[in-house]
């Protein structure tokens, strides 16, 4: 039970990375490599300023890193160079440099500031406060998302965008303008997802890929289409993380988000009808 | 002679570079470490080249498929004492495998499906490598791997990796001139196309997957018996990433683009100040080159010979 409540309580994180991830594969249909990367920058500019300026300089440096990617996708599509898979290395690219940065202005120093020192005691396991902040506003940014994709005009071009870009731009939806926004969201989120693991569990350069990865495999266990769905699966991977660090060993644990993104693409392999490339 | 600088330009022109280059650096002890480091990585690279360029898999595995097959020698030498040679085609094997059983999973996917299975794959691999203390010797990893009996003297292994890398290039090219090849490139441009065309999509494209894997097991192999050292950190994922980087700014579709682009990037990077800002280098010129010419340095070379051509052509 314990570790079900900590699971939960780190899969929140793991749950927001989630938010980018689906996002963005809904409006554009790509990935966002760089997305561990706004993370990392939005931690280390937020450490280094302090305070909280620090935390508003923490997540102006990921809205910056991702107006960057934004900019770079837009001068790709402009080129005429629409696909997905260029737009991924291209991220590549930039997480790569993203992280390097860090690394030479820091060095290999973790990122990490104190939180409560008090803990909660909750029916005999004591929790951080730390990790209902996490959780409460995961929450809050899962239902502003919920209620801008399926309540409000700008959610429904962002869906239009995606289904079909050919006809929402002659709907007289600017197409582009949505899907760079997309990008921006999803830097925001994930610089907001940086700063709650800054108070947590510190992070240091190597944390981009790796938080990548995790955010990708929540997002898709049960399934890419919903963001609310991408949340359910990190709190899912957070329990399933606790519950091997706590019975099986560290290693397990550090195994689980790899191994769920390679459980799910198997399960598609079995229960899918046509090949990717066919023509419809 | 003719018909085969005629029929394989490619395999001529990597042989010539290649004993100029070797022959170049000997005598120089900085410049013959720098050309087995480049050589390893070239294969690497030429990996990339068949499996992102040709098969279309985004992999970011290349560099761990490597560190398997450096692995499997260097504990295969210290444990029982095999020689490195009787070795070599375990290493190149297990990492084909390997890859052939991952790609027939991922090859129906989609390409970014594809990528991210690679991706996780990776990270398998190198966890386990970290914490399989009694087999791949955990953090510390392996020490006192042998080097190749009979070949002395770093110039020698330059020669060596170098002639790998000729190999690689001549069976790569083969491989693309056959009708396999041109399957292939059906497939990269209209799937449909060579399905109906008999081609067997996801087996061919497993088969190149695997044929990479063992460009890159070779390359693990060479690198542990010049390094005479193995831990999970030496070909790990951000080598993977690196290697893939400098094949696109390369030109990943063309069969030297990956060399070139490695020798190319290795190169200028020994005039960069400090080994930190190698990913910023990387990542900026993988962005510049996307943006300016997509299909990498030889591409780009391609097009404006083509064009060039065409000019004087209408000429009248």
């Amino acid at each position: 039970m314990e570790y079900v409540v900590r699971g939960l309580l780190s899969g929140a994180v793991y749950g927001l990375l989630a938010l980018p991830m689906s996002l963005l594969f809904l409006t554009t249909g790509t990935i966002d490599f760089a997305v561990g990367s706004y993370a990392l920058i939005a931690a280390a500019i937020a450490v280094t300023v302090g305070g909280g300026a620090g935390l508003a300089a923490g997540m102006g440096a990921a809205l910056l890193a991702a107006a960057l990617m934004a900019l770079i996708f837009w001068l790709l599509k402009r080129r005429g160079n629409e696909d997905p898979i260029t737009i991924a290395l291209a991220s590549f690219g930039l997480a790569v440099a993203i992280a390097s940065l860090v690394l030479w202005t820091w060095g290999t120093k973790a990122f990490v500031l104190p939180s409560f020192s008090t803990f909660w005691d909750l029916g005999g396991i004591r929790v951080s406060p730390q990790g209902f902040i996490n959780l409460g506003l995961s929450l809050a940014m899962v239902g502003a998302l919920y209620f801008v994709l399926y309540r409000s005009d700008l959610g429904r071009m962002m869906r239009a965008a995606a289904v079909n870009p050919r006809g929402a731009e002659l709907a007289g939806i600017a197409v582009t303008r949505v899907q760079c926004g997309a990008f921006m969201a999803g830097g925001a989120v994930a610089g907001l997802a940086g700063l709650l693991i800054v108070f947590s569990s510190g992070l240091d350069y190597t944390i981009p890929l790796p938080l990548t990865l995790a955010g990708f495999g929540a997002a898709i266990i049960l399934g890419i289409k919903s963001p609310l769905r991408g949340f359910a699966g990190g709190a899912a991977m957070g329990i399933v993380e606790a519950v091997s660090a706590g019975y099986a060993s560290s290693i397990v644990a550090s195994l689980v988000p790899s191994l769920f993104v390679l459980a799910v693409l198997s399960m598609q392999f079995f229960f899918q009808k046509r090949f990717a490339g066919d023509r419809p | 002679m003719m018909r085969l600088v005629r029929e394989r330009p490619n395999t001529c022109i990597a042989v010539v570079l290649a004993v100029t280059g070797v022959a170049a650096v000997q005598d120089h002890p900085v410049g013959m470490d720098n050309a087995v480091l480049i050589g390893v990585q070239a294969l690497i690279a030429l990996s990339v080249g068949l499996s992102y360029g040709q098969a279309g898999i985004l992999s970011m595995a290349q560099a761990v498929l490597a560190a398997i097959g450096g692995y499997l020698s260097a504990i295969v030498a210290l444990r029982w004492g095999v020689s490195p040679y009787l070795a070599l085609l375990p290493a190149i094997a297990l990492p084909t495998v390997l890859a052939w059983g991952l790609a027939r999973f991922v090859t129906p996917l989609d390409h970014l499906a594809a990528a991210l299975a690679t991706l996780a794959l990776s990270t398998v691999i190198e966890i386990a490598a970290r914490n399989w203390d009694s087999v791949t010797g955990g953090y510390v990893g392996l020490t006192g791997v042998p080097t190749l009996p009979g070949v002395r003297t770093p110039g020698a292994f330059a020669a060596v990796v170098w002639f790998a890398v000729c190999v690689a290039i001549y069976l790569y090219e083969n491989l693309m001139r056959s009708a396999h090849g041109r399957a292939l490139n059906t497939i990269r441009h209209d799937r449909a196309r060579a399905t109906a065309d008999g081609v067997d999509a996801p087996a061919l494209l497993s088969a190149g997957f695997a044929m990479s894997a063992g460009f890159a097991g070779l390359a693990g192999w060479l690198y542990v018996h010049y390094i005479t050292y193995m831990s999970p950190s030496s070909l790990d994922t951000q080598a993977s990433i690196s290697v893939l980087l400098m094949a696109v700014v390369g030109g990943v579709g063309y069969v030297l683009g990956p060399v070139i682009g490695t020798v190319l990037l290795s190169l200028l990077m020994q005039l960069l100040p400090a080994q930190e800002v190698q990913g910023l280098f990387f990542g900026g010129a993988l962005i510049v080159i996307l943006l300016v010419a997509r299909d990498g340095i030889l591409g780009y070379m391609d097009r404006t010979t083509r064009a060039w051509r065409a000019a004087r052509g209408s000429r009248p």
